[in-house]
């Protein structure tokens, strides 16, 4: 009897512990952003930001900062990178184009070209009827930054500007789908 | 750290070749803890192959069945490329169910079975915490400590190496009281205890951190009930053990 009383009682002071740790571990959820957030690739960092000019268009820029909540704005962003004579991208182009129209104004997708002529980069976009922003990355410093170095790479970046997956490879649409749909509802 | 592998001209990614490395790996650790315990080795490494592929195909068709308006214009995609597309989930769910089906007709006895299914379990678990780290999908916060990890000229503390810490620590009792365990279910028990007593504490420093809407670590409340529920069945089998003796 008095070892079952003994058990019970440890058994009480490690719940009392476990749920101090707990509450001790709580994140301060007033800092969407975490605490100690740097610039990097990587998933739970913020994503490295950048201005890109849209090809296509006479003086258009786009800020990533701007488009999540770092800078003013409030939407997630999914990032392609993609190059023209790259298969696996030519693939999964239709199902981004497709995305970007039904997740219009509710996530933006922008298409990165990796180290080639902005004239190339404005036919592809002709050819595949895109009508998302296709940027033109004249020096390679964003696709650097990002570190891709396989083709196609697309980052997932939630409304605060922190990265929440690095997708190496062509993706397929209910995949894609699903990735927005997540990033969305949050 | 490294997210992909690159041998010759191919490309593969670190955490595909991990998972399938950490499966191969946890079947083979159940076929030998399954001979310590003088078990029917085969049956038990059908039973883990049978859930794992149950599993594998589970999450997938869960996930076709969620999306499937994006499926059913591309049926081939159902089954091709299968590099992502999973609903853990479900997965799990129908591994279970399937293991629980293979054991109720084989007529698998469940404590020593799972005694010897756990290190199979705590081997898949490291091998996930190991690709997540070789990956390097953000390790945790900020710390001081000497052996933290430098990434992008910050420091920070290397969550994937304290899972592995504490799964490496469940299977050591494992492997400490094989031999000389009191009753059958107390390996599985004292396995799952510390292991989710370890997952409890270093939860703590993830920054990727799955959270409540009050920033509360929700894996840390699933491991604290996990360890609380091992340990009282714990006393409560020895006890019973105990008064038949």
């Amino acid at each position: 009897m008095k070892a079952h009383l003994e058990q019970h009682i440890l058994l009480g002071l490690l719940a009392v512990l476990g749920v101090t740790w707990i509450w001790y571990s709580q994140e301060p959820m007033d800092d969407p952003l975490g605490f100690g957030l740097t610039e990097a690739p990587i998933v739970g960092h913020l994503a490295p930001d950048f201005t890109l000019s849209v090809v296509g268009s006479d003086d258009a820029t786009v800020t990533l900062s701007e488009l999540t909540s770092r800078n003013g704005g409030d939407v997630p962003v999914v990032l392609n990178f993609w190059a023209s004579w790259c298969g696996p991208c030519r693939l999964e182009t239709p199902h981004f184009q497709e995305l970007s129209l039904t997740y219009q104004d509710q996530v933006a997708i922008l298409g990165i070209n990796q180290g080639e002529s902005a004239a190339t980069i404005a036919d592809f976009g002709v050819s595949f009827g895109l009508t998302y922003p296709l940027l033109y990355d004249a020096d390679n410093g964003v696709n650097e930054a990002y570190e891709v170095f396989n083709l196609p790479t697309t980052i997932f970046i939630d409304r605060y500007g922190v990265v929440r997956e690095v997708y190496v490879g062509a993706i397929s649409q209910a995949v894609l789908q699903e990735r927005i749909n997540r990033l969305v509802k949050e | 750290m490294f997210p992909t592998l690159h041998i010759g001209p191919l490309s593969l990614p670190t955490a595909g070749v991990m998972y399938i490395l950490g499966a191969y790996a946890a079947l083979t650790a159940i076929e030998r803890a399954a001979g310590y315990l003088r078990q029917d080795a085969g049956r038990l490494y059908n039973l883990a192959g049978l859930s794992l592929l149950a599993g594998f195909v589970g999450a997938r068709l869960t996930f076709v069945v969620i999306y499937w308006p994006a499926f059913r214009n591309d049926l081939l995609g159902i089954v091709w490329p299968l590099n992502s597309g999973y609903d853990l989930m479900g997965g799990l769910v129908v591994a279970l169910v399937a293991g629980f089906f293979y054991g109720r007709f084989h007529q698998l006895n469940p404590w020593p079975t799972l005694d010897a299914l756990v290190p199979g379990v705590l081997v898949g678990l490291l091998a996930v915490s190991l690709a997540d780290f070789l990956g390097g999908p953000g390790f945790g916060e900020l710390t001081n400590m000497p052996w933290g990890i430098t990434q992008f000229s910050v420091r920070r503390h290397p969550v994937q190496i304290y899972e592995i810490l504490a799964a490496l620590l469940a299977l050591g009792s494992w492997w400490y009281l094989h031999q000389d365990r009191l009753f059958d279910g107390q390996l599985f028990l004292l396995s799952t205890a510390l292991y989710s007593g370890g997952r409890l504490i270093t939860d703590a420093f993830r920054e990727n951190a799955w959270l409540s809407a009050n920033g509360i670590h929700l894996l840390q409340v699933i491991c604290l009930a996990l360890m609380l529920l091992s340990l009282y069945l714990l006393t409560q089998r020895a006890e019973t053990v105990n008064s038949k003796q």
